[in-house]
């Protein structure tokens, strides 16, 4: 005998429970006499602690005044944030000169404005911008940061850099507005649309060329004022080091991964000893070294000033983390990609390049901001073997005369200072995650 | 039977096809570790000639394959692939592995490029084709493996089958000389091996040399030239389809087939 259902059933509504704010509130908070309980307690303990952080940080605190004890004289109970507020330039610069400190704000600008088309959907060529972000921006902010005399090598660096964050810029507004490329409408413009590739080439080329040397002749009569690495600090240092620091992570982190996993002996066992030694020396120790073991080996007369030996050993400190990294997302790509990438003729490269990488990236995308965001925050041990970075600055106000004691306030800055700038890269991590496994990976 | 002996006799096998040789194993021995997994491999394939490897699993005819393309090394015995002996030499090898296509029992297809780019990678990085050549190339395959609409998914996007058939449309993109062939229906479901053994009848009919390592004995008996039954690590018995399941000669081969072809 059959069963049948004769009648279609019609779609009701949800109950309330699963709609209404209520309903929420009942299944997720009050479902039964001890989750009530709980939760009464637990929304007054988090009242109890945010109160007492508003009425001491804001409700009674102190904005301005001349230094600490007026502080004290105005409000007893209340943060003294006049010192911070004081201190504000210092915290961010340093003692970088104050007529000078808008190279640095120029170099920050520039970077922005190099880096903003990655974010731009119509902009092509990413990855030529990508690169040149890496390999010419430093030197030209490097060079606005530190002035002096250029040599004969940095003026050809700098002005490379200034063609290409022109053409940059150029390319990106073309992009936003019509969708093309600089070249394209550079070869429109001079009616060359018909020529052939070969002769399309050459005629940019030439252009480039010209650009180049004009540049060239005119960053000539350009210097800026010699400002010694010793005046750079604060948030600006601490960002050059570990910005420095994350650029050279990953190409480092990369190589010394594919050389652990390198079928030639001594390239294995050279990244691999070289990996493990600085992955098990605390970075502190490694700081100390290198400030004070590396001149040892260097040749008599070589000097290299603290602040270059420093960011070297984080360089390399950083390389070493995330080439762990890095192996940990190769291998978790199966051995049937890299056997499919041989078999349409690839060679080593070309696998890893086209095949392994692109894949292994995705896989390592929020250990990468991890280590990115661990490497921020270590950054700030150079406080202790003498660069003024932030944390040097925060800690230097507590020394200052008219605010002498005054620990607490700029610790908390500078721990909400870090907060955003941390919080911001992980959301962006998880962004970029979101992104990328939209394609694939269904 | 001494080499040339065996030569001879492989020949006659190969008289539907050329008398080109396109692919010669001598005296192949290999090794992991301790275990001998392919001993003493005479085989010579003339070109057009269709191949159908069989034999109980762990019997060496996967490893055998993947030496001709030398994603596995031997160490002993010489592999001639198209007039190039494998070696060392890396410039050889990448250049008889873009002659050499080869199927996966698991597709391998690369999951973060669309079906177009997986087909369009290796003729634009390996061949230097333009890329808009290059597309057209693989549209081209893409038809003739009967999926053009699924050019711009991915490959976690298809089914079973329709995977197989992009990596074979993939291989086929860099018109290689050879085409193997590893259980490429094995991890199907039913009613997607018929799609997958359709394309492969369909390019055994334009001639290509083909190796294929497969279960399915009624497609050995409709395309292939030759049948090899390999066991431990040897090829026991070599002869034409016909011959070969209704008269074999070797004690191993009628226990290998009474097995498969009691259901």
């Amino acid at each position: 005998m059959a069963i049948v259902n004769g009648e279609k059933t019609a779609a009701r509504s949800a109950p309330l429970t699963e709609t209404s704010f209520i309903g929420w509130l009942h299944k997720n908070l009050f479902s039964s006499w001890i989750n009530a309980i709980l939760t009464v307690v637990s929304i007054y303990i988090i009242y109890v602690a945010v109160k007492g952080i508003w009425v001491w940080g804001v409700e009674e605190a102190v904005w301005v005044a001349e230094n600490r004890r007026e502080c004290f004289k105005i409000s007893k109970d209340g943060a003294c944030w006049a010192g911070v507020i004081q201190w504000l330039e210092n915290i961010f610069y340093g003692r970088y000169p104050r007529p000078e400190l808008w190279r640095v704000n120029l170099g920050g600008l520039l970077l922005v404005v190099w880096m903003a088309p990655l974010w731009l959907p119509r902009v092509k060529n990413k990855i030529f911008i990508g690169l040149s972000t890496v390999f010419l921006y430093p030197f030209l902010a490097g060079y606005l940061f530190a002035g002096g005399d250029k040599g004969i090598f940095m003026q050809v660096v700098v002005s490379g850099a200034i063609i290409c964050l022109i053409g940059n810029t150029l390319h990106t507004i073309i992009g936003v507005f019509s969708g093309g490329g600089l070249p394209e409408n550079l070869t429109r413009l001079l009616g060359k649309t018909d020529a052939s590739d070969q002769n399309q080439r050459n005629t940019l080329l030439a252009i480039l060329a010209a650009a180049f040397v004009v540049v060239f002749l005119l960053q000539m009569g350009w210097t800026v004022e010699v400002v010694p690495w010793t005046k750079w600090g604060g948030m600006f240092l601490t960002l050059v080091i570990s910005g420095i620091g994350i650029t050279s992570a990953l190409p480092g982190g990369i190589i010394l991964a594919l050389g652990r996993r390198s079928r030639l002996p001594v390239i294995r066992v050279l990244s691999t000893s070289f990996i493990e030694l600085f992955r098990s020396v605390p970075l502190i120790t490694i700081l100390f070294m290198a400030t004070t073991m590396f001149p040892l080996f260097m040749p008599e007369g070589f000097v290299l000033n603290k602040l270059v030996q420093v960011t070297i050993a984080v360089c390399l400190f950083s390389a070493c983390y995330m080439a762990e990294t890095v192996r940990a997302g190769l291998q978790a790509i199966p051995m049937g990609q890299y056997e499919a990438a041989h078999t349409i003729g690839l060679g080593y490269w070309g696998t890893m390049g086209l095949v392994v990488m692109p894949q292994a990236l995705k896989h390592m995308i929020p250990n990468i901001v991890g280590s990115f965001i661990g490497l921020l925050k270590d950054t700030t041990l150079v406080s202790i073997i003498g660069l003024f970075d932030i944390l040097g600055m925060l800690r230097s106000i507590s020394q200052d005369v008219p605010w002498r004691g005054l620990h607490k306030e700029p610790l908390l800055f500078g721990a909400l200072l870090f907060f955003i700038i941390c919080f911001i890269m992980s959301k962006y991590s998880r962004h970029l995650e979101v992104k990328l496994s939209a394609g694939a990976n269904r | 039977m001494t080499t040339t002996e065996a030569q001879e006799t492989q020949s006659q096998l190969a008289s539907a096809a050329s008398t080109e040789v396109i692919i010669e194993l001598n005296q192949v021995n290999k090794w992991y570790g301790q275990f001998h997994v392919l001993k003493d491999i005479d085989l010579v394939v003339h070109k057009g000639e269709r191949i159908v490897v069989c034999g109980p699993s762990g019997s060496g005819k996967s490893t055998l394959i993947r030496c001709i393309n030398r994603l596995e090394e031997t160490q002993q015995g010489d592999i001639i692939v198209d007039g190039m002996t494998l070696d060392k030499n890396l410039k050889n090898i990448d250049q008889i592995r873009s002659e050499v296509g080869m199927v996966f029992q698991s597709f391998n297809l690369f999951p973060h490029l669309s079906i177009l780019e997986n087909l369009t990678l290796g003729p634009i990085w390996v061949r230097k084709i333009p890329k808009v050549e290059a597309r057209q190339l693989a549209m081209e395959y893409l038809e003739r493996v009967k999926i053009p609409e699924q050019a711009d998914k991915y490959p976690g996007q298809l089914s079973g089958g329709q995977q197989q058939r992009v990596a074979i449309a993939r291989s086929l993109c860099m018109k290689p000389k050879i085409m193997l062939f590893d259980e490429p229906t094995s991890a199907l479901d039913p009613e997607m091996i018929k799609e997958v053994l359709d394309v492969m009848v369909e390019l055994a009919d334009t001639g290509m040399t083909m190796i294929v390592v497969t279960h399915e004995m009624g497609f050995a008996k409709t395309i292939a030239d030759r049948v090899i039954f390999m066991d431990e690590g040897e090829i026991v018995e070599q002869n034409e389809p016909h011959e070969f399941f209704n008269n074999p000669q070797s004690d191993r081969t009628q226990l290998f087939l009474s097995q498969i072809l009691s259901h």
